[in-house]
């Protein structure tokens, strides 16, 4: 079980600077956080991120498109995601760090689906392998 | 023995001297046995005392993590690499990316491409030890057959360098040199050259724990060494997957895409 446990913390230690990572990202700023409340427009399922795309109304009925980047399946999958948990149509509010020039982009923190469920990109099971069995 | 025993037998020595001759030079003029050769790979070698066989992921609590850098105090930036490091402490205090390479595809190439945040398969023979990066799928070889570098006037550079490995004791030494010397980098606004030339020596801390200790030196960027030690955890509930860098990805990574960035 420690070995398990390390692992998956390993994994949660990961998956919260994976998308930084990949490549530079000073761009973001890390101490704000804005909500999204809109339509998936599309969702891509694919290494070495994921991403997704949410269409936002905004002030005067004008739809933006947002742009979010998020973790590697392989992460992502141990956070609970599948391919098919959000598809284009979906209700859902997205929580992101912002692009720091105001751009309608940002790395992905969390999603609350239309089922009420929100998910993150850390292992769900970390709590489970915490507890020693 | 009479006088013609004694001239056939002279000629026979002779001829026998030659031969060997001839095939000492045709063994020289073969090409080496490749890593995966099964006559190379069964020659008579000491045990490894150690095999990293395995799915590793880097410890990003240990020590600066997945970044070799900043310079280290005892290290003096000269040069083009001088002139990078402040144009991208500029671009950083700015809220900018600068030469976000890795973002565009291009190799992370040694160091970096140790320390990302994806595993990395790798598989040891007694010959050779292979890695694959989660990250791009990045391959690496290290010959530990007894080989030399290659001549530097045959040798393909690449981003993660000619890797050549030997045995001290309970570590392997790897000697890693001929870089891509142009868009890759040590860290954050710190080049990687041509002359960048990396020393690592790794341990293992326990089974599940590998230790590597990095020397970096370029004479073209810097005076001094930089070291840097890093550690990897075994994730042995992780595999690697096909990944590639692609145009209509970046297009739906905001931080790659922004018009802030610094190229």
């Amino acid at each position: 079980m420690t070995s398990r446990f390390l692992s998956t913390l390993a994994l949660v230690l990961a998956a919260a600077v994976a998308v930084s990572a990949h490549h530079a990202a000073a761009g973001i700023d890390r101490a704000a956080t804005k909500e999204l409340k809109g339509t998936i427009k599309a969702f891509s399922w694919q290494n070495p991120h994921s991403w997704m795309e949410v269409e936002v109304v905004g002030e005067g009925g004008k739809v933006v498109t947002w742009t979010v980047e998020m973790t590697a399946p392989s992460y992502l999958v141990r956070a609970g995601w599948k391919a098919s948990t959000v598809k284009p149509g979906d209700e859902v509010r997205v929580t992101v760090h912002p692009l720091k020039n105001g751009d309608p982009g940002g790395l992905f923190m969390s999603v609350t689906l239309a089922d009420g469920r929100t998910l993150t990109e850390r292992p769900i099971v970390a709590a489970q392998a915490a507890t020693p069995q | 023995m009479n006088r013609s025993t004694s001239c056939t037998a002279a000629v026979a020595a002779l001829l026998v001297a030659a031969s060997a001759v001839v095939m000492q030079a045709q063994q020289a003029d073969a090409p080496p046995l490749g890593a995966l050769a099964p006559a190379n790979l069964s020659k008579q070698r000491p045990a490894a005392p150690f095999d990293v066989t395995g799915t590793w992921l880097n410890d990003i609590r240990y020590k600066g993590s997945w970044r070799f850098g900043p310079p280290p105090a005892n290290v003096k930036l000269k040069g083009e690499a001088l002139k990078h490091f402040e144009a991208a402490q500029k671009a950083q205090a700015e809220g900018k990316v600068y030469h976000d390479d890795i973002g565009q595809c291009w190799p992370a190439g040694l160091p970096m491409i140790m320390t990302r945040v994806w595993p990395i398969a790798m598989v040891q023979k007694p010959t050779v030890i292979y890695m694959v990066s989660g990250f791009m799928n990045s391959f690496r070889t290290i010959f530990i057959d007894g080989r030399p570098h290659s001549d530097p006037d045959v040798v393909v550079r690449s981003f993660n360098g000619e890797s050549i490995g030997h045995w001290e004791k309970n570590t392997l030494v790897v000697d890693t040199q001929f870089f891509v010397g142009h868009h890759h980098w040590i860290d954050s606004g710190v080049p990687a050259s041509e002359d960048t030339h990396i020393v690592e020596r790794i341990t293992m801390v326990n089974p599940a724990t590998m230790e590597i200790e990095y020397t970096i030196t370029d004479p073209k960027g810097w005076d001094g060494e930089m070291k840097f030690t890093k550690r990897w955890n075994r994730v042995d509930d992780q595999d690697i997957q096909e990944v590639s860098c692609l145009p209509d990805l970046n297009q739906h990574i905001p931080s790659t895409q922004s018009k802030d960035n610094v190229r």
